[in-house]
């Protein structure tokens, strides 16, 4: 057995919200990577990535056309920030493995890796309340296992490169079909170097009962992370699949660029949380889309409190009649953030619903973006959607931003659109403090109190963690 | 100058170099400095390109309905063709141009010309009153999107209405300024600038009017708007050009210390019609009210581009902006709420509210906002429905035949715009285009 | 013993003078009414003692139990035992009443010191019993979407809750109809049996119908300018609020 070596991330800056925990994912241990296919971006990194997975002829295709579709694609700076050119493609490491196989016991994962997920408390978690488990360490994942119970009922989950190889004729008939490699540009990143990311798949009328996890870790420096995620549940089936992420911070930026694609058949529901947890250095730009077929629901819940910039706007498809889409979104902005996030919903048959809460919360020089698309094409009836977007603004500098777009044809939809801004008043935390609070715990009441209405829809285990996780100890940020 | 006349024809379109001198020579006599910045702005107008797919200020926009071919500088027209055009309202002086030139006019009553009040066209002004005309006229930067059409209205800006009101006088009668386009392939550039000095009140009413049979031509208008310390300024527009006419109309609305802008553009014509309006709240206690409102019938295209910047602390905004939608008709709205990070305690809101009348009407909506300061009440709301059903049951029950009751709710509708007309004989007047608009 | 003592104070709001030299000292058990005219500094009073930053003292003393307040922040007056009823209590989204009751219990506690839940639970609802509060207003966040009566009785139930040893009152009974008014008396009595002392500032007589004072005095120009038992509050009702001021203008004459 190898020693295992611990290395501190580098220090995380004096954060005005002390409270909340940006710093239990930042650490790292030493780990040997027996797959590595270097620095920077070429073709050859990609049949490199396409050959240790041993993958069909049309998989490597797929890649290298996608890379062209990325080359050719500019910067989205024109309505984006700047921040983008701040990436160096050639300076990240797109694949970093042990090995393509993950280990079916926890017993079985190299020591160097395994101390991670433990530390982060995911075998624990596994045991206590989850369906299943996948935990993915830089490109590849390293643990994959879904209860006995859930299996016999048909489920399949496993991790991407599996899928593929195992499942080739349910994933390939999904695959790129919600979002198109050219969708954007990073979405024709991920097309081209993907690794890692869960397959999902749940047969007609099978209810899983608890949730299924997918841990993201990213260990390495100057890594990119590129899963690639596939959930489809076949007729009135239904499936929660939580998401969870963290990564040592360096000085030098990390890139995570996932592609996330759900399929609701008919009567079925996904439900998709994810708590991103990202240290600030990490570029987490994520194309998540899922397409609802009649009677149908897709439910993203997005909680987005790391990373350096954040751009990710789930969206749903309403294709089915009745079908319901619904984008619940939690951001905090902190000093050096920006989380540029939103949703986007595109009614494609009558009575389709969609609804979209997204709340934000900047603190001293964050700064927190709403983007939302509401898309209602001519000769539809019935379909409605509600936006409602509000801002929360601690200190005097912290910035937000709403950009909406809403286009309806025709007199029989209805949509409505509301956003405010607003900060904690005085008078609320005079009032709490006249009650014994001190200043701190009066604004840390107040913010909790803010997006108390969202965090209450997440499952149980995760609104604690979130609860903790934005517990604000504000001391020094009040204004 | 022969190097602008290598610019392909998609670029100037009709307005080449050739005939910008034309224009040039009919308005030689203007002086120096307002001749040197047209020349400017013609270069510019000539360098920038059109409007793209991808600009942020042109999403949803009909680019292919922009093409600037086909038109030609006004003609001088008879006299004899223009009918006398009403106010509806008793007012302190009309001006009616037609094809930029005075076809008509009510001087400015003397009790107000008598206080220093001055009311006259653009070219006058330009002449007589330069000192006061120059640091107002076009002096706002374009930021929505038309920097190109901004250049080119400055470039063949020909004529238009020139409004002065001295310090701590009242203008309590409005002012109408009459624009009238005659002529199929006309182009026309009118402009109106209002000065409101210190606390000085005036109300102006501009209309846009084609002649009758007039077919296509093209407006490319602006107004500015110049509120000193504790103005109070109403300004009415109300564009009536032919449906087969491409508009633009650029505002500019400067409010300083404890103002009150009020400005309502009424859209009723035009095939296409572009409005942009920029509102700077400057200095404290500043207030800009923006309301419109569009009547949007068969395949017309209204495209309405606004931003209210607040640049200083406790400045206040309330936009409203309203779109009936009938037919194929399309609107855009696209607005932005901007606080500078001094702005503290602004005060800022932003409505957009479409109602749709036919299943085949598009109406986009891109209500925006931007905040950089903490201490602030920034709302925006954006609705796309149909005459609310409850509504319509509620008035039949008490007897109304539906026809009525869905007329009845519609100029309710209006009225949330129309009513912040504070003059009644003017308020009147205008609804009563406004519903032989919407019966058309 | 416990005492509230305030001694020549003087508060501004900006530049203005409001409270100008106010004395007053209030025993445990007694209840002290203060009335007078709109804009006589009553509620800036109230306030200010609670340490409200709008408001400047700029002379003057507020001491509880021997010790100046002046240099406490909000909450620090409020845990050495003052209380403050507001007038226009702040409403908190998403912030239920249990929740922000234990947290102003919690912060009561010696640090490590953790909050016994069902013990805390008992108490609360047995306190609601008593100010006759049905249990579900404890899920609603504070003050939220509340009627007039509704805010009034959640402040009656924090008093209750944080057992304070003075209460201030700022203007309890406004906006309260009568049936309201006798509910929110009626809790205000009930604590009244103990030790607590109580500052009831008021505009009108009725409240002191339903809530009984040992003391009335009138304040005029930011300053107690007569003070007597019951029978004043009578006799100002009868009167009106115009001979105090003619009297106080002939004094000053």
């Amino acid at each position: 057995m190898k020693p295992l070596t611990e290395i501190d991330g580098a220090p995380a800056p004096a954060s005005p919200v002390v409270g909340i925990d940006q710093t239990a994912g930042n650490f790292s241990y030493k780990v040997d990577y027996a797959f590595d296919a270097g620095t920077g971006l070429s073709e050859d990194t990609i049949r490199y990535i396409s050959s240790v997975k041993k993958e069909a002829p049309w998989i490597l295709e797929f890649r290298l056309k996608a890379l062209k579709t990325f080359w050719d694609k500019p910067m989205p700076t024109h309505w984006a920030t700047k921040d983008l050119e701040n990436i160096d493609f050639q300076k990240i490491r797109y694949y970093l493995s042990q090995g393509q196989k993950p280990k079916r016991t926890w017993d079985e994962v190299p020591d160097d890796i395994k101390k991670t997920f433990e530390r982060l408390g995911i075998p624990e978690q596994e045991r206590k309340f989850l369906a299943g488990v996948e935990a993915q360490f830089d490109s590849e994942a390293a643990y994959s296992n879904i209860k006995d119970i859930v299996a016999k009922q048909g489920v399949i989950f496993v991790n991407s490169t599996e899928g593929l190889r195992e499942h080739p004729e349910i994933f390939k008939k999904f695959f790129g079909k919600v979002i198109p490699t050219g969708d954007n540009k990073f979405s024709a990143l991920n097309s081209a170097v993907f690794s890692g990311g869960s397959f999902i798949y749940v047969p007609p009328g099978v209810k899983v009962a608890q949730p299924l996890q997918a841990y993201f870790r990213i260990n390495a420096e100057n890594f990119g992370q590129f899963e690639r995620t596939l959930i489809i549940a076949d007729e009135g089936s239904e499936v929660v699949y939580m998401e969870g992420c963290t990564a040592p911070k360096f000085s030098t930026s990390t890139l995570h660029s996932a592609v996330v694609e759900l399929v609701a058949l008919k009567g079925a529901k996904i439900q998709y949380i994810t708590v991103q947890n990202w240290a600030n250095n990490v570029f987490n730009l994520v194309t998540k889309r899922g397409v609802a077929h009649e009677d149908a629901e897709i439910k993203w819940i997005d909680c987005n409190i790391g990373s350096r910039l954040t751009m990710k706007y789930p969206g749903v498809v309403l294709k089915g009649e009745r079908a319901r889409g619904e984008v619940l979104s939690i951001a905090l902005a902190n000093d050096g953030q920006h989380q540029d996030t939103g949703a986007k919903m595109v009614h494609a048959a009558n009575n389709t619903t969609s609804n979209i809460i997204a709340k934000s919360i900047s603190v001293g020089q964050g700064r927190s973006t709403y983007r939302g698309v509401v898309h209602i094409p001519k000769h539809l009836k019935g379909c409605k959607n509600n936006t409602e977007c509000d801002a929360l603004l601690i200190n005097t500098n912290s910035r937000t931003d709403t950009y909406p777009a809403i286009s309806v044809r025709g007199d029989r939809n209805a949509t409505q659109h509301e956003a405010s801004v607003s900060k904690v008043s005085e008078d609320m935390i005079f009032y709490m403090q006249s009650r014994g609070l001190t200043e701190a715990q009066a604004m840390s009441l107040a913010v909790n109190g803010f997006i108390n209405d969202l965090a209450r829809q997440f499952p149980m285990e995760y609104s604690v963690e979130l609860k903790r996780l934005i517990d604000l100890e504000m001391e020094g940020s009040v204004g | 100058m022969a190097s602008l006349t290598s610019h392909s024809a998609t670029t100037v379109g009709a307005f080449t170099a050739e005939v910008f001198a034309a224009h040039l020579a009919r308005v030689q006599h203007l002086p120096a400095w307002w001749l040197d910045r047209k020349r400017t702005a013609y270069a510019r107008f000539a360098a920038l390109p059109f409007p793209k797919r991808t600009d942020e200020g042109w999403r949803f926009s009909h680019l292919s309905g922009l093409s600037l071919d086909g038109y030609q500088l006004a003609a001088p027209i008879n006299h004899q063709q223009v009918t006398k055009q009403d106010l509806g309202a008793p007012g302190a002086g009309t001006l009616l141009l037609a094809n930029h030139q005075v076809v008509y006019a009510e001087p400015l009553a003397a009790k107000f010309a008598q206080q220093g009040v001055i009311f006259t066209t653009l070219q006058e002004a330009l002449l007589k009153h330069s000192d006061l005309v120059r640091p107002h006229l076009l002096a706002q930067p374009s930021k929505l999107g038309s920097e190109k059409f901004v250049a080119l209205h400055e470039a063949f800006l020909e004529n238009g209405a020139f409004i002065y009101v001295p310090r701590n006088v009242t203008v309590d009668l409005p002012l109408g300024v009459f624009h009238y386009a005659s002529g199929t392939g006309t182009a026309l550039f009118p402009h109106t600038l209002v000065v409101a000095e210190e606390n000085a009140k005036v109300t102006i009413a501009d209309f846009f009017r084609s002649s009758t049979g007039a077919g296509a031509q093209f407006a490319c208008g602006g107004n500015d708007l110049y509120a000193g310390h504790g103005a109070q300024v109403t300004y009415l527009a109300m564009q009536d050009w032919s449906r087969e006419t491409l508009s633009f109309q650029f505002n500019a609305t400067v409010a300083r210390r404890d103002t009150r802008v009020l400005s309502i553009n009424l859209h009723a014509g035009a095939r296409q019609a572009r409005h942009e309006s920029f509102s700077q709240l400057q200095a404290p206690g500043a207030h800009s009210e923006m309301l419109a409102l569009t009547i949007a019938h068969g395949t017309q295209e209204f495209d309405q581009r606004t931003l209210q910047i607040h640049q200083a602390p406790n400045t206040s905004s309330n936009l409203l902006y309203k779109n009936a939608l009938l037919d194929q008709a399309k609107t855009i709205f696209s607005g932005l709420i901007v606080v500078d990070p001094d702005a503290q305690k602004t005060d800022a809101y932003q409505s957009n509210r479409n109602l749709m009348l036919s299943d085949e009407a598009e109406a986009n909506s891109l209500p925006g906002l931007e905040i950089q300061a903490n201490d602030v009440r920034c709302t925006h709301g954006a609705t796309s429905a149909r005459i609310d059903a409850e509504q319509e049951f509620y008035l039949e029950s008490r007897g109304i035949n539906p026809t009525q009751a869905q007329e009845l709710l519609v100029f309710g509708f209006f009225e949330e715009v129309l009513g912040k007309i504070e003059n009644s004989q003017l308020h009147d007047s205008l609804a009563e285009i406004i519903r032989e608009k919407f019966k058309a | 013993m416990s005492l509230l003592e305030i001694k020549n104070l003087h508060i501004s709001i900006g530049d203005k003078a409001i409270v100008k030299g106010f004395n007053l000292t209030i025993k445990p058990g007694e209840v002290h009414a203060i009335m007078g005219p709109n804009g006589t500094g009553k509620s800036t009073l109230a306030k200010a003692i609670a340490g409200h930053p709008s408001y400047t003292i700029t002379g003057g003393d507020v001491i509880l139990d021997g010790k100046s307040i002046l240099a406490m922040q909000p909450d620090e007056r409020a845990r050495s035992g003052l209380f403050l009823a507001f007038q226009y209590p702040s409403e908190i989204p998403g912030v239920s009443i249990a929740n922000f009751l234990r947290a102003a219990v919690q912060a009561r506690m010696a640090e490590g010191e953790e909050l016994d839940a069902s013990g805390y639970y008992k108490k609360l609802y047995s306190k609601m019993d008593l100010l006759k509060i049905d249990r579900k207003f404890t899920s609603r966040a504070v003050n939220d979407g509340f009627s007039g009566g509704e805010k009034k009785r959640c402040e009656i139930l924090q008093m209750a809750m944080l057992e304070p040893h003075f209460a201030l009152m700022d203007e309890t009974d406004s906006g309260l109809d009568i049936d309201a008014l006798r509910i929110v008396a009626d809790g205000v009595n009930t604590l009244r049996s103990g030790p607590l002392g109580i500052l009831l500032i008021t505009h009108y007589q009725r409240l002191l119908d339903y809530i009984v004072p040992d003391f009335v005095h009138v304040m005029y120009d930011g300053r107690i300018v007569k003070s007597g038992n019951k029978s004043l509050a009578l006799e100002l009702e009868a009167k009106g609020y115009d001979w105090v001021k003619q009297e106080f203008a002939a004094a000053n004459a």
